[in-house]
């Protein structure tokens, strides 16, 4: 088709004298944030090779060393810097593995409620009529039960239907499914939203005059358009998607203790907390925390500069 | 009017349907419940006689006619591990689950118009900036690991010592960062009965102890929606023109500010806050099993562990039903408050 | 973060100062429990249960009941004699009236165990008996149909309930005496029994209340509590934060992972003993041909640290196990200790063959036994030492049995507690080969098979000299040990927790039957 080499460096200095990196250059809690985003997920990622312990081992565990308390309380051990878990799994290891398995799940539940958002947005707003009004009422119904409500209901129902055994070991995509089936309407929305608003330019008129097909017409040219909202979204839908996610396997309908995610590992710990045990729910427990707020900081920092239309309601 | 109710009605009765379906469809799955009737060494011979009498082998459309049936005279069926109907089960975990909901709304209505109305006048203070600041904060904790760390905090008791305690100031700070412990971090305490089964943790003070922190982490994760939410909206007013020609006409800024702005405000903020009555009520789940607080949301998470489908299936329905109500209040308040609405059954 | 901080202590400190003390009871001696859940009926043959046989014991009386050192004590029968080898006689208590007023008699109890032969729970546990006859008012004669050295321990079981109270019908024509599972009958609502107690409120699931029956035949009791209210607090942590209060006087379980809590507490005390319900995992020989293999078993339960589990998980509330009966059961074997060496597990598997391991699947419960998905977990990892992968699943209660009637995994844990108090009950099902017409080896799930110990528990359970049955018992746990036919992991202790003043130590025992009419409250 077209010569890439010129346009990916005409992107690139645009880039480089937008107003997104001369905000970012001027906010330091954006800096700050992305540096704490990358370094957390550059660890997750390198969770096999960082980890001092390989969680999902089992013969490395041993139960006599079980619930160590972290290095600088008494009665540790140096070999687990964090302490261990009531099974006597390294905690370090495992908060590691976990945020592995909370972003994997995280970005994947995103990637497909945009997906999913997307498409029936598109087609919402750009066909109308019985299929707007369709898929908005769905929307509605779904929005009004509040997506977490529908998260739990639709992590009960395919829990019982695979069974809780299927349920454990098919677990990853099946929360990336759930939550990416309890979150599209937030997508949906707003591209539909954008799409209506784009529909009546001139250019959308002009595409339509020089015969290009509907398809073209929605991903070659409204599409595009849409963009800079379906960013924002994505960013606060990703802290999102995470926190259901932990609440999931906090009620026990989400990643086994044994395959842990870090909410799985904050429900595991609970039991413990009484008996003074806190580090296995509260080392976990923080991170997320952090993980889950530099998202939302840097989703807030993209909606001020972007300022996107984005529906309310 | 009538037409708008009529199709809202219509809207409840296909979502009750459509929960109804599913939950059926389920409930082989969820287990067997005579394993929870019966005594370990009951032969097998004894356990089928009492499927075949509780009408669990019938067929599928059988038993879901059989249940839609008398869903529709309001009786849903036996609870398994309560023995007893089970509307009147969720009649029993209901108050205690509107109380704690109770008590949240009331926090974020205190706190959050105060909050947001005042951040948003004065956008650039340092207080405003905290405000702000503690509310992504409190955006970015899951409702349950709040909880947990108040359960912690003021029920288990923290105490550090990361000053000298052997001087004035060090033991001073050393008793700072501390906290005593001691708050009532479990169930509801002894609840005074009212009438029926509503029993209320409102008329003791030692009720009221049981729910406060509940009610707190409930409030953590709503609270700082509505400062945001409060405050964008006004300050979109503001911007407006009609207040700066208010301003400009010379009108006290008090006045400007609660009488004419917030009310403006207030009307997006209603919608919203009905949508989040629902979003209230999922998060009651998680509050509710982490202080075992004795609502609809712990007996529900019981229900699904323990197989009880009478129960999951009555509870859906319900839940389904406060849902689509205050949906429909809403939009009734809304269309009273700002008359320009039309209630057709659109989308707004 | 610290602003939040403080201004919540101080808001909650205000409110922790003024809030109301629970004021002190009257005159009137009251004990406020706790059990982890209330009986599902009052129908105390509705269901064979734990919660139902507490129930018994404290409205009714059984005609003997066992005593903390496991032997039998009179109570509403006085003496018992046997006349021929199926049959022995009984004399029963004089001057005992029910709650309703009704004199209690010989014909009570033939009533009772014909009814007990009608309950689909208890039906099987009486099977062996053949008739009850009343001789006289006080004189019963009861006959089996084999020689049954285990009637005593079978009249335990026979609480008298008073014939003419559950006889005629109800108000919408049924019968009094129906059984009815899960459902209205007049027997699961209203209740007249001899016991020391009478129930005046049920509300299911939230509270109970019994009063101290004026009547009641035991003079000779300690007890003096003249008022009970029970509230079941299902969740572990919320019973014993009850206690601590002081909201409660008596709860029971007390969880492992509170048991320090509770001790160091100086309002409160402890009582814990080791229970009777053995925790164990089948290998299934049908699933896995290594299994047939005896030193592949016994790898297995000498690669498995039985005292870890119980010392770390369990915190020191379980009893290591290497056999099925505990203490005090005729067919216990003292020699029998844990055998954990990972050496010699390595050195098993070798010499089998599996140096190099193998998979297997492990299924567990998540909410039956104290911590079954936990130690499910810990002995996964065990196993992966000698080198066997486990792919273990964990499920609610309502969901595993179906599995575990289906046989679905290769190992798979239960755990037992023998109706009868004793030894041969395990075997019969556990261990005896399955045959599904006469319901032997029901939870076999090992699919383990020894004709030989069939025979000689069969024998056993017609030898009526105590002493000889007792030690073919213990032959039978031996071979089982020796064979490895399972892994036995620990037997759950018991532990219950009370205020200061109210003197539970006497009353409790490994049944978990606290006999609650004898118990002693101190006044302060």
């Amino acid at each position: 088709m077209t010569t890439p080499t010129p346009r990916v460096a005409s992107r690139w200095s645009r880039f480089r004298g937008s107003y997104l990196l001369y905000s970012f250059k001027r906010d330091l809690v954006a800096q700050l944030s992305l540096v704490v985003f990358i370094a957390l997920v550059a660890m997750a990622v390198l969770a096999p090779w960082l980890a001092p312990m390989d969680p999902y081992d089992l013969a490395q565990i041993d139960i006599m060393s079980s619930e160590l308390p972290p290095f600088w309380v008494a009665g540790s051990d140096p070999t687990y810097l964090m302490g261990t878990d009531a099974q006597g799994r390294d905690l370090l290891s495992t908060i590691l593995y976990g945020a592995r398995v909370s972003l994997i799940i995280g970005f994947g539940a995103v990637a497909l409620q945009a997906l999913l958002g997307v498409s029936f947005g598109l087609l919402a707003g750009y066909l109308g009529g019985r299929m707007d009004a369709f898929l908005m009422r769905l929307a509605d119904i779904q929005l009004s039960f509040s997506t977490l409500m529908v998260a739990i209901v639709v992590g009960a129902v395919v829990k019982a239907a695979f069974g809780g055994a299927t349920f454990s070991a098919y677990a990853v995509p099946l929360l990336v499914l759930i939550i990416g089936l309890a979150e599209w309407p937030q997508y949906a929305r707003t591209v539909r939203a954008s799409v209506l608003a784009e529909r009546s330019k001139e250019y959308v008129d002009a595409a339509r005059v020089m015969g290009f097909t509907s398809r073209r017409i929605m991903f070659r040219h409204i599409l595009p358009n849409t963009l800079s909202p379906i960013f924002v979204i994505s960013t606060v839908q990703v802290a999102n998607a995470i926190i259901s996610e932990a609440a999931l396997s906090f009620l026990g309908l989400g990643m086994p203790e044994t395959h842990p995610s870090l909410g799985s590992l904050i429900k595991s710990g609970f039991d413990y907390l009484q008996s003074g045990s806190w580090w296995i729910t509260l080392i976990p427990g923080l991170v997320l925390v952090v993980l889950v707020l530099v998202i939302n900081l840097l989703g807030d920092w993209l909606r001020d500069v972007l300022n996107p239309r984005l529906y309310k309601g | 009017m009538i037409a708008f109710l009529i199709k809202r009605l219509f809207h409840a009765l296909l979502v009750m349907f459509v929960i109804s379906i599913i939950a059926f469809a389920i409930q082989d799955n969820l287990g067997d419940p005579i394993q929870q009737m019966v005594g370990q060494s009951v032969p097998e011979s004894e356990r089928e006689a009492l499927r075949e009498q509780l009408g669990l082998n019938d067929p599928f459309v059988v038993q879901y006619l059989r249940f839609a049936g008398n869903a529709l005279q309001l009786d849903f069926g036996y609870s398994y591990i309560f023995n007893e109907p089970t509307t009147e089960v969720i009649a029993r975990h209901l108050p205690a689950t509107l109380e704690l909901v109770f008590a949240t709304s009331l926090l974020i209505v205190l706190f959050s118009v105060p909050i947001g109305v005042y951040s948003a006048i004065r956008p650039r203070a340092w207080l405003s900036r905290l405000f702000m600041g503690v509310s992504i904060i409190g955006i970015s904790i899951p409702v349950f690991l709040t909880a947990i760390m108040l359960i912690q905090l003021f029920a288990i008791g923290v105490s550090w010592s990361p000053f000298p305690a052997d001087t004035g100031w060090g033991a001073w700070l050393n008793d700072l960062v501390s906290t005593e412990g001691g708050m009532p971090a479990y169930g509801r305490g002894r609840p005074v009965p009212v009438f029926g089964t509503w029993a209320t943790n409102f008329a003791s003070l030692e009720g009221l102890t049981y729910l406060v922190l509940p009610a707190i982490s409930l409030a953590s994760i709503m609270l700082p929606l509505f400062i945001r939410l409060i405050r964008a909206e006004m300050l979109e007013v503001l911007q407006s023109e009609y207040v700066k020609f208010a301003r400009a006409k010379g009108i006290p800024l008090r006045r400007i500010y609660f009488i004419h702005a917030l009310k403006n405000t207030m009307l997006p903020v209603i919608t919203m806050g009905g949508v989040q009555i629902g979003t209230l009520v999922a998060y009651t789940i998680l509050t509710e099993t982490v202080f075992q607080w004795p609502g609809m949301g712990l007996m529900f998470l019981n229900a699904i562990q323990r197989s009880d489908v009478p129960l999951i299936i009555t509870y859906l329905m319900i839940v389904g039903l406060i849902f689509v109500i205050t949906n429909t209040l809403v939009d009734l308040i809304y269309g009273l408050v700002n008359p320009t609405v039309k209630l057709t059954g659109k989308p707004a | 973060m610290t602003l939040k901080k403080t201004l919540l202590a101080s808001v909650i400190g205000a409110a922790m100062t003024t809030a109301v003390l629970p004021s002190v009871a009257s005159a009137e001696t009251t004990l406020r429990m706790a059990y982890d859940a209330d009986p599902v009926s009052l129908d105390i043959h509705e269901q064979l249960s734990g919660g139902i046989l507490q129930l018994s014991h404290m409205t009714f009386d059984p005609l003997v009941r066992w005593t903390q050192d496991l032997s039998f004590e009179p109570r509403l029968a006085t003496g018992w004699e046997q006349v021929d080898d199926t049959t022995m006689r009984m004399t029963l208590r004089e001057g005992v009236e029910f709650h309703s007023g009704n004199p209690f008699t010989a014909k009570d109890v033939v009533w009772t165990v014909e009814r007990l032969k009608r309950s689909p729970d208890f039906k099987a546990l009486f099977e062996p008996v053949e008739s009850v006859t009343a001789i006289d008012d006080t004189t019963i004669e009861i006959t089996t149909r084999e020689p049954y050295p285990l009637l005593l321990n079978l009249a335990t079981y026979i609480f008298p309930m008073d014939s003419a109270f559950y006889s005629g019908t109800d108000a919408d024509g049924d019968p009094k005496d129906e059984i009815v599972k899960n459902g209205n009958s007049f027997a699961s609502a209203h209740l007249s029994g001899t016991g020391p107690f009478t129930v005046v409120e049920h509300q299911k699931g939230t509270r109970m209340e019994f009063e101290r029956f004026d009547g009641y035949w035991d003079d000779e009791s300690p007890g003096n509590v003249d008022h009970i209210v029970h509230t079941p607090i299902s969740e572990n942590a919320t019973r014993v934060a009850a206690l601590l209060s002081g909201d409660v006087d008596f709860i029971a379980p007390v969880p492992p992972n509170d048991l320090e809590r509770v001790r160091e507490d100086d309002d409160v005390q402890l009582v814990t003993m080791s229970g009777t319900r053995i925790i164990i995992f089948h290998m299934n020989q049908a699933r896995v041909e290594a299994f047939q293999d005896p030193r592949v078993r016994q790898a297995f339960v000498y690669a498995i640290n039985q005292e870890g589990i119980a010392d770390r998980l369990m915190k020191g509330f379980a009893t290591p196990a290497a056999q099925f009966s505990p203490k005090g059961y005729a067919g216990h074997v003292e020699s029998l200790e844990p055998r954990y060496d990972l050496e010699k597990a390595k050195q098993l598997m070798e010499e089998a063959g599996y140096a190099e391991g193998f998979e297997i699947s492990m299924m567990a419960p998540n909410n039956r036994y104290v911590n079954d998905a936990k130690i499910a977990q810990a002995v996964a990892a065990m196993l992966a030492r000698i080198n066997v992968t486990v792919d273990l699943k964990t499920l609610p209660k309502a969901q595993y049995w179906g599995e575990f009637d289906d046989r679905a995994a290769d190992m798979m844990m239960i755990g037992w507690h023998a109706d009868t108090e004793d030894s041969a009950n395990f075997h019969e099902y556990l261990t005896a080969c399955p045959d599904a017409d006469s319901g032997a080896g029901q939870y076999n799930a090992s699919n383990y098979c020894n004709p030989a110990l069939d025979k000689l528990v069969a024998e056993a359970n017609l030898e009526v000299d105590l002493e000889k049955r007792a030690e073919m018992l213990q032959q039978v746990e031996q071979t089982l040990h020796d064979e490895a036919a399972v892994v036995p992991l620990h037997w759950q202790d018991l532990a219950w927790a009370s205020a200061d003043n109210v003197m539970i130590e006497p009353i409790l025992n490994v049944m978990n039957f606290p006999y609650l009419g004898d118990l002693v409250i101190k006044q302060e």
